[in-house]
This record gives structure tokens, C-alpha cells and sequence, in this order.
């Protein structure tokens, strides 16, 4: 069987902002107006990538990477300066409408749904927008809200829905036309806990249940970690890293943490072992514990063990995987360090 | 959906036009209200208008020649024509809002056109108090002057009506295409907006040459109002232009509200989106 096209497809993407210089002294405000001199910013440099159908990706960078600028061409809202992009077929930019029936977009900073009109109100023309077939539609309403929990609150009008139940409105207009890609920039800013797992369940369901391709952006690694299997990293308009989680873990941080908490009375001798040394302790720590680095590549975590415990007396042991959060802070750190 | 179609489909232009517009009213309506305020405010603002001229007329007794009655039915065309215009399209003026705080991103992302989007955000009634207003002060003048009412000559009034709306809505569309370059560009559209209001509903050949050649080819305001009413009202003798020019006014809308679409759609190329 032909490996399937690649629902997504981004070649030598770049996009340059132009904007007029400013022009300082006398008049400079309509001396700008005139100006032919322009300062340009590359947001985006040349990104490659492929989204394969049914994937469930996280798009990551830190702020000003043209992680924006990227889902912006990739919806249609810009064009790109140069490269070629196609989704599901379709270049973006040239048939807004057509890629438009593809894809549903949710931006976690704003809505789309008709702020005066109850919120049944707007799924209702979403549906009439979009064409759908109506008792497809009706079915498809019945179904998210029961997944999302709108029943509460569907002919409240929208302007006076929580944030968390406003996304999770937002969230059934993107799905009811069943786009084959769902972009979400921050769905979960600003949500509390139980909130953000409720719309974490319902992407991974999406995802899962109706193979719909997700596209996600944001600065949360925990949504990343729980949902995604694959991640791309940008930064300056550059795809830094582009694979799975756990390779990216251990690229950037292969080491683990063991920690270990002394009996009492007990005192620390070390532990002599290539490959192991001790963290400087945290500030929150509590008295008797020692936190080791090891890379497991180069000391089992079974023979790091035996060796604290054949010199020590311990009442608890835990391993610490490095979490997604330390990582990523730790290359855009390493990144600031370079610039 | 993983097997390669999605539930959306085309709809006809038309039918999603309706469907958004009838949402932004519904939208309005829930502030009954305000919207009768705006109403009441769209008439008081352009009476205010005609009551102005009414005391010049009534101290000078005509203008340039012009009775009260035939100034009515000048000023009572022109205030048609831009409430005609601004029933659709009073939108426009919120484009640049719309583009700065990121309203204008989720028109592309729809599969309608985004113009259309844009004019359905939200229907603004005090336009409907323009036209109420300008048609009363039409019929009013109209009342008062020797009109030609067979039915050729109210057609010719019907397309005047039509391609005076097309004119300024013309010059509204252009100059907010410039929005997206531009970012804030109310002062101009203020400017013509005023241009309009102060100089379309008086007989131009009160103004010196250099006013009346820029109010017909610059700013062709001429063409709203004052050309097709020297028609109507018979003094087509005391215009500087050919009197077919003043016939063929009407076809100035079709021409320019053209030319002004292909402005809109090669400034929305430039289109940046904002920061985020």
C-alpha cells in the first residue's frame, strides 16, 4: 500500500513583515505616511514540516517564534513572502473558502461565536453557514454537547458563559462542520484545572474517536505532554526541533532524578559511580534528602539503587522523569544565552 | 474527518449574507433601547441638517437661485442617496477596529467572502433614521416644485437615487481599503463623510470654479445629488458641464463602486493580521 499523502505540507515557508520606517523630527508623522523605506522582520525563516492524517501535534516556541505567523498562512488569514503550503489539498491563501470547509480554528484569546446570541444560537448558524446537511447537524450538536456539558448553558447568550464554558462553546462551533484539522492557539489560557482537563479529554477524544488532525499551539506543556506524541519546536522563524516528546527529552535532558530520603540519623556518603552525581539541593527541600543525576544511558537505575542502598539507610526512593516544562526552559534559556 | 471529507458545504452567496445579517439583528435587537435611540438620533441629526438650510433659505429667500422647495428636493436626494448606502455598509467604518483587534483573522478563516462578513457584523439602525429623513424631506421639496412625474423621469430618479448611493459608497469603500495598510484611517473617512454632508445637499454653483471642479472630479460629489437634480428640476442651462453629462450622472456609481471593489481587493492582499 502508498504511504498516504501528507495531510499537511509546509515547504521553505518564510513571511516577511514590512512595515514603513518611522520617521523621527518635525512632521514625522506624515513624513512617515510618504516614506518608501521600510523595516522588514523575517517571522518566518524557512520551515519545513509534514502533518500526517490523524496526527496530534504540539507547536511549540517561545513568544515571537512565528508560531502565529505559521497557523496564520496555514488558515489562510496571511501569505506567505516564499515556500509552498498545502492542506488537505488545498493552498490556503488561494482558495480561503475552500481551505476554510477543511479546517476549524480555535483561538483561546478570542471567540467566534455571536457574542449577543445564545450559544445554541450560534452552533445553529454554524451550521447553516457551513452547509452542513440538517439532520447531520442536529446529531452533531446533540453529541458535543453531551461530550462537552453545553447543556447547562446553551441558550445562555454567550457575552455571559464563564471562560471555561466559552471555550468549550467555542470548541463545539469549531467541530460541527467535522473539519479534518482543528487548530487551537492557547485553548486552555486562562482555565482552571478541572476546565483544562475537561478540554484536554475532549481534543484527545477528538483526536482518537474521529481522527480529526490537531494542530496545537501553546505555552501550557502540560496540554502538550498529556496530548501530544510529536512536537515541533520554533524559534526565530526556524524549526529547532522537530520528533517525538520523548526524544526531545532526551536530546535535551537525558538525565533522570533519583531522590532519596535518608533515615533518620542517617548521614550521606556519596555514591562513587561514573555517570552519577549529586543535584545542589533545592530550596524547598526537606531535611535528609538527596537528589542524584544519572543518565540512564550510562548508569542503570537499578545499579544506581543498589548502590545508595548498600551504603545507606533509606526510607523512600522515587525517580523523577525530566518534565517537558524544564526541558523547553532549558533551550530557550540556553537560546537567550547564544543571543 | 480520517476519511477524507468534511460535513461543510457550499452555501450561495446570498443565503450566507442573510444568515449572518439576520443574526447581527437579532443581536441588536437585544438592546431595544438603544436601538430606538439610534433611530431616533439618525433623524434628529440630519433634520437638524435640513432645518440649517431651511433658515438660510427663509432669510435669503433662495440660494443661487434655488428655492426652498428645490433645495429641499437637492438636499432631500443627496441625504437619500447616503442613507440608501449606509443601510448596508455602515460597517465599513469599523474596519479598522475590526483588523486591530484581531475580528478581521476569523473572517478568513470562514468560507464567506469577507467583505460580506464585515457590512453583516452588526446592523446599525440610526441609518435607517438617514433614509427615513431624506426620503421625507425628497418627498416634501418634491411637493413644492415644478417635478416631471411621468414614469421616464422618476426612473431617472430611482437611478439617481441608486448611483448617488453607489457614488459615496464608492469613495467610504476606497478610502477603508486603505485600513489595511494603514491601520487608522478614520480622519479620512471622517474627511469625506464631511465633504459629503457640507457640500452635497447645496447647488454647487454657489461655490467658486475651483470648489465645484474639485467637488465634481476629485470628490465627486457632484454626482450624488446635484447633477442629477439640475436634470430633474430642469436647469441642466446653468451648469458649466454638457447637459448629457449631468443625464449620464447615474452611471457614475456602477463605475466607480468598481473601481473602488478592485481597490478593496488588492489593499486586503496587504493584510498583516495583528500581533498574536
Amino acid at each position: 500500500m502508498p504511504t498516504p499523502k501528507p495531510i499537511i505540507q509546509v515547504e521553505g515557508l518564510a513571511k516577511e513583515f514590512r512595515r514603513p520606517k518611522r520617521i523621527e523630527g518635525p512632521f514625522g508623522g506624515i513624513r512617515t505616511l510618504f516614506t518608501r523605506q521600510y523595516v522588514s522582520k523575517l517571522a518566518v525563516d524557512g520551515i519545513d514540516f509534514t502533518v500526517d492524517e490523524g496526527e496530534l501535534i504540539g507547536y511549540l516556541g517561545p513568544n515571537g517564534a512565528g508560531k502565529s505567523t505559521t497557523i496564520k498562512i496555514l488558515t489562510g488569514i496571511l501569505q506567505p513572502t516564499q515556500g509552498s503550503v498545502e492542506v488537505a489539498g488545498v493552498v490556503p491563501w488561494k482558495e480561503r473558502e475552500r481551505n476554510a470547509r477543511n479546517i476549524g480554528v480555535v483561538f483561546g484569546q478570542r471567540t467566534q461565536l455571536w457574542w449577543d446570541l445564545p450559544l445554541r444560537d450560534s452552533l445553529e448558524l454554524i451550521g447553516k453557514l457551513y452547509g452542513v446537511e440538517r439532520d447531520r447537524h442536529r446529531a452533531n450538536i446533540e453529541r458535543f454537547t453531551e461530550l462537552l456539558g453545553l447543556a447547562a448553558f446553551i441558550d445562555t447568550p454567550v457575552r455571559q458563559l464563564s471562560l471555561g464554558q466559552r471555550m468549550r462553546g467555542d470548541l463545539a462551533a469549531a467541530m460541527l462542520p467535522e473539519p479534518r484539522i482543528l487548530y487551537l492557539d492557547e485553548p486552555t489560557i486562562g482555565l482552571d484545572v478541572v476546565a483544562k482537563e475537561r478540554i484536554r479529554a475532549f481534543i484527545a477524544t477528538l483526536n482518537k474517536d474521529e481522527g480529526t488532525t490537531v494542530i496545537l499551539t501553546t505555552h501550557d506543556l502540560d496540554d502538550v505532554e498529556k496530548l501530544c506524541r510529536r512536537i515541533v519546536l520554533i524559534d526565530g522563524g526556524k524549526v529547532l526541533y522537530d520528533g517525538s516528546v520523548e526524544k526531545l527529552k532526551a536530546r535535551y535532558a537525558p538525565r533522570r532524578r533519583l531522590v532519596v530520603q535518608l533515615a533518620e540519623g542517617a548521614r550521606w556518603r556519596g555514591v562513587a559511580m561514573p555517570g552519577v552525581e549529586e543535584a545542589p539541593p533545592e530550596e524547598d527541600a526537606e531535611p535528609g534528602t538527596v537528589a542524584l543525576l544519572f543518565d540512564p544511558e550510562t548508569a542503570a537505575s537499578a545499579e544506581v539503587i543498589a548502590a545508595v542502598l548498600a551504603d545507606h539507610q533509606v526510607t523512600d526512593l522515587s525517580i523523577v522523569e525530566p518534565e517537558l516544562e524544564g526541558v523547553v526552559h532549558r533551550i530557550y534559556a540556553a537560546r537567550e544565552a547564544v543571543a | 474527518m480520517a476519511d477524507g471529507t468534511t460535513a461543510a458545504n457550499p452555501i450561495p452567496r446570498r443565503r450566507a449574507y442573510r444568515l449572518l445579517l439576520g443574526a447581527a439583528l437579532r443581536a441588536q435587537l437585544q438592546y431595544r433601547s438603544n436601538t430606538l435611540l439610534t433611530l431616533a438620533g439618525g433623524i434628529a441629526y440630519q433634520g437638524v441638517g435640513l432645518a440649517f438650510v431651511s433658515v438660510l433659505v427663509g432669510r435669503f429667500g433662495a440660494i443661487g437661485g434655488w428655492s426652498l422647495g428645490e433645495i429641499a428636493f437637492l438636499y432631500g436626494l443627496r441625504v437619500t442617496a447616503h442613507g440608501l448606502w449606509m443601510i448596508p455598509t455602515s460597517q465599513l467604518f469599523v474596519l479598522d477596529l475590526t483588523i486591530r483587534t484581531g475580528e478581521f483573522d476569523r473572517y478568513l478563516t470562514r468560507p464567506a467572502g469577507p467583505l460580506m462578513q464585515l457590512l453583516s457584523r452588526e446592523v446599525y439602525l440610526a441609518t435607517i433614521g438617514d433614509l427615513l429623513t431624506g426620503v421625507a424631506i425628497l418627498v416634501a421639496g418634491a411637493s413644492q416644485v415644478d417635478l416631471d412625474t411621468s414614469p421616464g423621469a422618476l426612473l431617472y430618479l430611482a437611478l439617481a437615487v441608486v448611483g448617488g448611493a453607489l457614488v459615496e459608497g464608492s469613495l467610504q469603500l476606497a478610502a477603508a481599503s486603505l485600513s489595511f495598510r494603514m491601520l487608522s484611517n478614520q480622519s479620512l473617512r471622517l474627511f469625506i463623510d464631511g465633504i459629503m454632508n457640507n457640500f452635497g445637499g447645496y447647488p454647487l454653483k454657489i461655490f467658486p470654479s475651483v470648489t465645484r471642479i474639485v467637488l465634481t472630479f476629485v470628490v465627486p460629489v457632484a454626482f450624488v445629488a446635484y447633477l442629477p437634480a439640475n436634470v430633474l428640476l430642469h436647469r441642466t442651462g446653468e451648469l458649466a458641464l454638457a447637459p448629457w453629462v449631468a443625464w449620464c450622472a447615474p452611471l457614475a456609481g456602477p463605475l466607480l463602486i468598481a473601481l473602488a471593489y478592485l481597490v478593496w481587493r488588492t489593499q486586503i492582499r496587504h493584510y498583516q493580521s495583528s500581533g498574536t
